[in-house]
């Protein structure tokens, strides 16, 4: 075993020699073919090559003197101070110092002889002489003991004289680029040449220190070929990183990729780049538009010019809002552009929910619904959360008030108040957040007269409960709410039984406080003026109701002030303006959207647009800013129409002229009221027929 | 992703991990590969740009509009999100 060892051993130090000796050759061969470069390159030495070998000898100053010790055993290397230093041959710049120089060449011969007698490489002392060849040389010289003593011998020969002057110039230019380092150096070699043996040694570090800056074998000139080098490695490099995906796929297998898609990190990055990229995708704006050329839309722009009201979109989901007709609408305070909407049950699909509620946004132009909420029970009607902007609160048909958080990446309500008669057992078809950031309740009525204040913290049972009764003790089926602009504790509610009520949460008088008839069907919509201005007209409220007519009331008064007779089919909900005093909107059964502007003309509406498809509308709504009306329909569509400038944002004097447009309306009412007396008091029969007109004419 | 496929003028979505390979894709193979490498790189260095200029900023979205398409890409950590669309609607 062991002499197998051994045999094994030594054959593989016989090959490691092998090797070595190989190499060495290769490094020889090399070597001299580098000496002869540089030879051939000094014998055309000019400025430029002057320059590239002072900013290397300037690198070599700066090199850390770390593996100087290697080189140091042959004085071969005495030679390489020298020859650096010789790398710059200034012959013409420094005349002055030649006569020194030459004292140190000769000097030095002196010196090589006796080095020569220890070693057989004096040569290299020789080569002091040559130009920046020198340093290969001197390389060269460490590594092979005067296998080039005949290359070096050459030049010797050659010439002597111009190698003293390059050499004394020498001296001043390492000086000057590296004083610091190299000044003891020249020093000692200058002055004190003939003790220069025994300073060998320390100068000898330095001088190596400069020869280890360049790896062996390589010419000061050879570095440009590296530069060259490089970019290939980067093609190359950019070849590998071309390769990498490609050979990456085939990794992926599809469980890995399965692994991925079900991830939670992957699921919320899909929800938002998608939501971002819907979005995107929404804006058509075309960027190149170019005014200079011809203009196509010309003819477009004229009809928008004089009409009042035109379509600009539609809110509409195959999948979710297909059949179901929109039950309510309201905008989101922090967001104007959110619009939340409250559908009912599509009878088509049993297996859907049966509730759904879509948030809308009209600042995007995607078609996709932002938030997509579920409900067991249809919801009748829906809110946001006034003072927080994730929750979105719906009123189901079972009674149940659900919160939604769009925060939670969940559909389901996150709360829901209980289903006991604790709370409501009746459809909620009133919900309304109304107090102040601090104090805040959510307000919701059932259909059996039940109203209850929540507190947004606690769903789980109401704050106050109060039971609408009317004067005659019974409930009330309420199906509208409002609250005049301002008012958190007085009312106005309408109801099935064709009357309107006003009610007070609080105080000796809670519940119902006046009624207000005059409708002859039951009550879909009522709506409390709510622009701000000059003039409070928050006392006023229009209501819309199955018996065609529109009519506008004051709190102050149990009669109407007017009433607007211009449909011809159940009118379903009515909106005053969210910023024109005397405009409002309203809907009704044939597909109609009116918009009315009271100060223009009180008989017929300013602008009046049927909606595609005569789909029965249930519900209007403005945008906060007044410029959009939404229109919500029976099969699940929400028609967004954009409203006239001048309609949306009022003049100064809309205000005073609608206060005197009211004072017309109650004179108008005197005087009727006047002619029905005068005609009653003539014939009955002419009474009879004549009475009825009148009124309804008005 | 289905929703974004379906509007019109989307020619393909491709989502592409930080490495550059495709995790989906509407596109067929060969482009989703040259896709998804190309991209990646240029969102990278995209955001390198930006955080250079800026080290408290970051990339958000890119959008690339070139004679025949328009390219949008939303990166994330993880991701990459890849829309190409025909910008004549």
């Amino acid at each position: 075993m062991m002499s197998d060892r051994k045999a094994e051993l030594e054959r593989k130090k016989a090959k490691l020699q092998a090797i070595r000796e190989e190499k060495e050759r290769r490094r020889r061969e090399k070597e001299q073919k580098d000496v002869e470069e540089a030879r051939i390159r000094a014998s055309s030495t000019n400025k430029d090559q002057q320059k590239e070998v002072d900013a290397l000898l300037s690198s070599f100053g700066v090199a850390p003197v770390s593996e100087v010790l290697s080189s140091l055993s042959s004085i071969n290397s005495i030679a390489t101070p020298e020859h650096s230093v010789t790398a710059t041959p200034d012959t013409s710049l420094q005349p002055s110092s030649i006569s020194s120089a030459h004292s140190v060449p000769k000097k030095r011969n002196r010196d090589l002889i006796v080095v020569s007698v220890a070693h057989t490489d004096i040569p290299p002392k020789e080569q002091v002489v040559y130009a920046k060849q020198t340093q290969t040389a001197h390389a060269v010289n460490a590594s092979n003991d005067g296998y080039f003593e005949t290359d070096w011998w050459r030049p010797r020969k050659g010439g002597s004289t111009p190698n003293y002057l390059s050499h004394a110039f020498d001296y001043y230019d390492e000086y000057n680029l590296n004083p610091g380092l190299e000044w003891e150096d020249e020093f000692t070699v200058l002055t004190f040449d003939d003790d220069q043996v025994e300073d060998e040694d320390s100068s000898l570090t330095h001088l190596d220190g400069f020869q280890s800056k360049l790896p062996p074998g390589i010419l000061p000139q050879g570095l440009p070929q590296v530069k060259e080098v490089q970019p290939a490695i980067t093609q190359v490099e950019k070849e590998k990183e071309k390769e990498k995906p490609k050979e990456v796929v085939r990794e992926l297998s599809e469980e890995e990729k399965q692994m991925i898609i079900l991830s939670e990190d992957f699921k919320r990055f899909v929800d938002r780049s998608s939501r971002i990229v819907e979005r995107a995708l929404g804006e058509a704006v075309d960027i190149y538009t170019d005014y200079t050329g011809t203009m196509d839309g010309d003819d477009g722009m004229d009809d928008k010019s004089h009409q009042c009201i035109w379509l600009n979109r539609v809110f509409y989901n195959e999948r979710w809002s297909r059949n179901r007709c929109v039950t309510s609408m309201d905008w989101s305070p922090q967001f104007p552009e959110l619009l939340a909407a409250a559908y009912n049950s599509n009878d088509d699909t049993p297996n859907d929910p049966d509730g759904i509620c879509l948030v809308w946004n009209i600042k995007f132009k995607k078609s996709t619904p932002e938030f997509i909420f579920h409900s067991q029970s249809s919801v009748t009607s829906t809110t946001f959360a006034r003072f927080h902007p994730n929750l979105i609160l719906g009123g189901t048909y079972s009674g149940q008030v659900v919160l939604w958080d769009n925060r939670v990446q969940k559909r389901m309500p996150i709360q829901r108040t209980p289903l006991s008669a604790a709370a409501h057992t009746h459809p909620v078809y009133c919900l309304k957040v109304v107090g102040t950031q601090n104090a805040h309740n959510l307000i919701s009525i059932s259909t059996d007269g039940k109203l209850c204040s929540w507190s947004l913290d606690m769903l789980s049972q109401p704050q106050e409960i109060l039971d609408l009764l009317t004067k005659q003790s019974k409930q009330i089926t309420v199906t509208q709410l409002a609250f005049p602009s301002g008012d958190v504790n007085n009312f106005v509610i309408g109801s099935e039984d064709s009357t309107i009520y006003s009610a007070c949460r609080h105080g000796t008088r809670a519940g119902v406080a006046e009624t207000y008839e005059g409708h002859q069907g039951p009550i879909t919509g009522v709506d409390t003026h709510a622009v701000p201005g000059g003039i409070d007209f928050s006392h006023l409220f229009l209501s819309s109701s199955l018996d065609w007519t529109i009519k506008l009331w004051s709190l102050k008064e149990s009669k109407p002030l007017y009433s607007f007779e211009h449909n011809s089919d159940c009118v379903y909900d009515v909106a005053w303006s969210p910023s024109h005093p005397a405009v409002f909107a309203a809907v009704d059964d044939s597909g109609r959207l009116d918009l009315w502007n009271l100060n223009q003309d009180t008989e017929v509406p300013a602008a009046s647009v049927i909606v595609n498809g005569y789909p029965a509308l249930n519900r209007v709504s403005w945008t906060p800013s007044g410029l959009h009306v939404t229109v919500g329909d029976d099969s699940g569509k929400i028609w967004v129409y954009d409203v006239a400038e001048n309609l949306a944002h009022p003049r100064i004097d809309e205000w005073n002229k609608f206060l005197y447009c009211q004072q017309d309306f109650k004179n108008n009412k005197a005087d009727e009221e006047l002619d029905k007396l005068n005609l009653s008091s003539g014939p009955s029969s002419l009474s009879s027929m004549a009475s009825m007109p009148s009124v309804q004419i008005r | 992703m289905k929703r974004i496929q379906s509007h019109k003028g989307v020619v393909g979505t491709i989502i592409v991990n930080t490495e550059g390979i495709p995790i989906k894709s509407t596109m067929d193979n060969t482009t989703t590969v040259q896709y998804s490498g190309l991209i990646s790189q240029l969102s990278d260095k995209a955001r390198s740009v930006i955080r250079d200029l800026d080290p408290t900023n970051d990339l958000t979205f890119l959008r690339i509009r070139s004679k025949k398409h328009e390219i949008m890409v939303a990166p994330d950590k993880e991701f990459i999100l890849i829309v190409v669309q025909n910008p004549i609607d």
